[in-house]
């Protein structure tokens, strides 16, 4: 498995959170909870989020079906996959350890 | 990149370009209009949403290259990891892709020549809805049993046609058989064809078009020998014509006769034969006059289509009555007949078969001994894939720290399956292309083995993407069986033991163990059966057929007089004097068929003061001089003398021994001499005397024991097998003999060459196909056993280096440390051995139908195949032995 940097972590992260909250979802709605949620305070490019999508697509974390929308356009949506929610609870533990341990060392410094 | 776009758009159907297009597309208009509810201008809120959204381009690169590449990477990550695997040991890669690649391609060539036999259905519109005409057989002496009878009367064929109606096009399919044409102009050579006689509908019921020209319709079935039109093979014509359409129109004299060509059908199309290839078809009523009016000719196959609705056994139960009745009516017209004849033919049933895969002689012939092939092939594989196995296994050993390296650095016990399974899938996805050569090669030469030379068996070998299918089919099976527990095992690898050095060898070795047994036990089961089939071969060749074989040649040889000349016979005769006057020339007889061939003629016997016999018997017309010429022991009285023919008023006749002992009961030939029988002809009754007694000798074939024969003089027939002895060569002979039977004139001239043993040959075609391959199988299945024999014990010899260097530090004896590995050998081979014997045994008695003097127990057999094995095992064992008796103990101590 390739190492990742924090910020697509992040990224992977939180999409899957909203994923398996709210069900799915199209990209633009993601992007807007997202930037709703983070209050701005995670500043990416809104087209980034799809190379993210399609990185999970392909390691089985969410699933992409076509759908109609309401301007009868042809639309992705993503779900959370069971293998999804599996990599979800894990990288939430990590990130809650790794938090953790920065909070600790922050203090004790 | 194009290999890759077109792997990309085999796996996904809609362009991947236009799906990334239309999604950002949406994402934009959305946030744009969204950006206008906020007040923004339509320009502005666009220009926004793409200033928000990025680099676009940049993006679906990416996204581009995560779609292509991710799933793809892990596997190819696999391949290139597993490739230099294999280049890193090549001779573990080359023995198992060595071993892999022969069994995948036996079996790939046994499958294809199984497929264009048996299993391929005729390549016409709707197979499924042909059906062809077939009855219960009648057994008769001297013809070999059958499971059906398909041949029929053209009368019987009518009357068929005539209650059948709609439910079922019928069509006259004659036999195909080779004849001579020749082109009209003066002096044409004759060229020899494979023709077949067929009924106007006889296309149209294959759903056959013409390729040029016009095919036969119902107009050629109005008058008997009105029809002098032919059409051509699709495949004779290009061969012949070079496919010149020029051709329609043009003449070609068959059978005395000047034919009109009228078209060519369809390509690929060959008969309802799959194992004959036609050349040219005839109207069925160009054949003898006589075969219309008399249904006592049944010459000739009757296939059909069924019509909508109709299923076979509908048409059966419609065709019983009819089939009875015409049975009823000919039995009165005989004076007498057998009582178990009479049976036969009352109780006769017909059969509505598929005709889907058409009708084959060969088929029934060699169904059997080819599935027996193919199922010797798969024990071939099987005992390839235990073989690769245990090699992966002794690989594992060496990859231990490996494999301890990944998993103490996280790998998934799936992720390390995949990756040996990979590594297995590259051997034998290389073995099988490897065997798909192979296969291509030896597919024609299993072929070759079943032709004979007079009358070759053809077969469209099509190596198509069936067989392709079938082929990479079985290397994947293989795959799963030779890769996954080994895989399984080695990935079950405890890292903390390995790095401390203490790794447990026991399970690999346990699991290799189990492999050595399978390869031993399917090694065993094809030496046995590889014995059984050679055995039964030469058991055959050493039959006493009651003749000499060796240096005899069979001339067919005809002449152009009419059907009733007295000369025809005379002139034979005269070929017969003038070739057995030649210096060379031992003896020389003339007979109508030669034995082996499967003509038969029978009747019953009547003994004066007795009942009709129950049977029939075999009646065989010969010239004077047959017995010297087949060097048979005369017995008792004399052979016929020149003079004597068919239509004396007594005919002069010998017998044979088993003659004697079924009708007069007596073991001495002198009690048949003198005596008076008669057989029914017709209508009236022939007088026999018995002259003469010779020893029995096999008529139909080797393995049936000689049943009673008559013999006596001959009579003037259309063609005639002339016997000849003689140490000449046979080119030489044969110029010879052409040159007597020019010289006699009236047309008379040599049409066919063979010599007795050829004959005889043919007759174990089917025993030569099993002992050559079960041979050849045997042999393979031995050397792979062996690898795999040798393998284990030179491993299990290194594991155990420490224990036999302390063994042998204590004093123990070179001897002793053999006799350690001939133990180990032993409790290898013994169980293997034990279990194969048992199977073989089983699957002995399955096929002895088809073998001869071979019991189902028997010693010799078990003994030799035992023998084998035992010499072969030894000397697999040989070499580990010797290493292990060569076992320093102070290197063996100190390495530790």
């Amino acid at each position: 498995m390739p190492p990742q940097n924090s910020a697509q972590t992040a990224l992977d992260l939180l999409v899957l959170t909203l994923l398996d909250r709210r069900g799915p979802l199209h990209g633009y709605a993601i992007a807007n909870f997202i930037e709703d949620l983070s209050e701005e305070a995670l500043k990416v490019e809104e087209g980034s989020l799809y190379p993210a999508l399609h990185r999970m697509e392909e390691r089985g974390w969410v699933a992409a079906e076509w759908t109609i929308t309401g301007s009868k356009r042809r639309a992705r949506q993503y779900s959370i996959t069971s293998e999804g929610q599996r990599q979800l609870s894990a990288e939430t533990q990590r990130w809650a350890g790794f938090s953790l341990g920065v909070t600790r060392v922050l203090q004790q410094a | 990149m194009s290999w890759l776009s077109r792997f990309r758009n085999a796996l996904r159907p809609e362009p991947l370009e236009a799906e990334l297009d239309d999604e950002f597309q949406e994402h934009l208009e959305q946030r744009a209009k969204r950006l206008e509810a906020r007040g923004l201008p339509p320009g502005e809120a666009r220009r926004q949403a793409a200033l928000r959204f990025g680099n676009s381009t940049l993006i679906r690169e990416r996204s581009r290259d995560i779609r292509l590449w991710m799933g793809l990477e892990t596997g190819l990550q696999d391949l290139r990891y597993g490739w230099r695997a294999l280049r890193r040991n090549p001779v573990f890669a080359i023995t198992a892709i060595l071993s892999l690649s022969l069994s995948i391609g036996a079996n790939t060539a046994i499958y294809s020549v199984v497929d264009a036999a048996i299993l391929r259905k005729l390549p016409v519109p709707d197979p499924d809805s042909l059906i062809y005409l077939a009855t219960t057989p009648i057994q008769q002496p001297g013809s070999e049993p059958r499971d059906e009878n398909v041949s029929f009367s053209y009368p019987l064929f009518t009357r068929f046609r005539e209650v059948a109606g709609d439910s079922v096009r019928l069509a006259v399919a004659g036999y195909p058989g080779r004849a001579e044409v020749k082109e009209s102009t003066p002096g044409a050579p004759l060229e020899k064809v494979t023709r077949a006689y067929v009924s106007g509908e006889f296309f149209q019921v294959f759903g056959v078009v013409p390729a040029l020209g016009r095919l036969f319709t119902a107009a050629e079935d109005k008058l008997p020998g009105g029809h002098p039109v032919m059409v051509l093979s699709h495949d004779y014509w290009q061969r012949r014509f070079h496919g010149d359409p020029g051709v329609l129109g043009r003449t070609l004299v068959y059978d005395k006769l000047l034919y009109t060509i009228v078209g060519v059908a369809q390509e690929g199309f060959f008969g309802n034969e799959p194992s004959r290839f036609v050349d040219i078809w005839v109207p069925a009523m160009m054949y003898s006059k006589d075969a219309f009016t008399n249904d006592g000719w049944q010459w000739m196959r009757i296939a059909g289509r069924l019509g909508p609705g109709a299923t076979r056994q509908q048409l059966a139960a419609r065709l019983q009555p009819v089939l009875s009745q015409s049975n009823a009516e000919r039995l009165k017209r005989f004076a007498t007949a057998p009582a178990v004849l009479v049976k036969q033919v009352l109780e006769m049933k017909i059969f509505v078969q598929s005709g889907a895969r058409g009708v084959s002689s060969f088929r029934t012939t060699f169904a059997r001994p080819l599935w027996i092939v193919l199922c010797v092939a798969t024990a071939i594989l099987l005992i390839a894939c235990a073989n690769v196995a245990s090699l992966l296994l002794a690989r594992a050993s060496a990859r231990a720290a490996e494999m301890a390296m990944r998993i103490s650095l996280g790998a998934a016990r799936l992720r390390l399956v995949r990756q040996l399974l990979t590594e297995s899938l590259m051997l034998a996805g290389l073995a099988g292309i490897a065997g798909w050569f192979i296969a291509r090669l030896a597919a024609p030469a299993v072929i070759a083995m079943l032709a004979t030379s007079g009358d070759p068996y053809r077969f469209v070998l099509a190596l198509d993407s069936r067989i392709l299918l079938f082929c990479a089919a079985i290397s994947a099976v293989a795959t799963l069986l030779f890769g996954t527990l080994p895989a399984w095992q080695a990935s079950g690898t405890q890292p903390m033991q390995v790095l401390r050095g203490v790794a447990s060898h026991g399970g690999r070795l346990r699991l290799g163990r189990l492999f050595v047994g399978i390869q031993v036990a399917f090694a065993f089961c094809l030496v046995m059966a590889g014995a059984c089939f050679l055995f039964s071969l030469k058991n055959l060749r050493a039959v006493d057929a009651g003749f000499d074989p060796h240096q005899l040649a069979l001339f067919s040889v005809s002449n152009e007089l009419a059907d009733k000349d007295p000369r025809r016979l005379d002139r034979l005769l005269q070929v017969r004097d003038r070739v057995a006057a030649l210096p060379g020339v031992q003896a020389a007889a003339v007979a109508p068929w030669a034995v082996l061939e499967g003509s038969t003629w029978t009747d019953q016997i009547f003994l004066p003061g007795k009942p009709p016999s129950e049977r029939e018997e075999i009646f065989y017309p010969v010239s004077s001089g047959y017995f010297p010429t087949m060097r048979m022991r005369m017995l008792a009285g004399r052979d016929f003398a020149p003079r004597e023919t068919q239509e004396d008023p007594v005919i002069a006749t010998v017998v044979n021994m088993a003659f004697v002992r079924r009708y007069f009961d007596s073991e001495d030939p002198a009690a048949a001499l003198d005596k008076p029988f008669q057989r029914s002809s017709q209508s009236r009754m022939v007088n026999h005397r018995i002259v003469g007694v010779v020893a029995d000798s096999v008529y139909s074939s080797l393995r049936k024991a000689p049943a009673p024969m008559v013999y006596m003089p001959l009579n003037g027939d259309r063609y005639f097998s002339l016997h000849v002895r003689s140490g000449l060569d046979l080119p030489s002979l044969s110029r010879l003999v052409e040159r007597e039977a020019a010289a006699v004139g009236s047309g008379t001239r040599v049409r066919e060459v063979t010599t007795l043993e050829t004959l005889i040959g043919n007759t174990l075609l089917r025993e030569r196909l099993l002992a050559v391959i079960g041979g050849t199988f045997a042999l393979l299945g031995l050397v792979l056993a062996a690898i795999g024999l040798f393998g284990l014990l030179n491993y299990s010899v290194a594991r155990r280096t420490r224990e036999i260097g302390i063994r042998s530090a204590l004093g123990a004896q070179r001897g002793e440390i053999v006799m350690l590995v001939g133990k180990d050998l032993a409790g290898m081979v013994g169980g293997g051995l034990l279990t194969g014997l048992v199977a073989s045994l089983g699957l002995i008695t399955l096929v002895q139908s088809l073998l001869f003097g071979i019991r189902t127990v028997d010693p010799l057999v078990i003994g030799s195949a035992t023998a084998v094995f035992a010499l072969v095992a030894l000397m697999a064992g040989a070499f580990p032995a010797g290493r292990a008796a060569a076992v320093d103990p102070v290197v063996a101590l100190r390495s530790e």
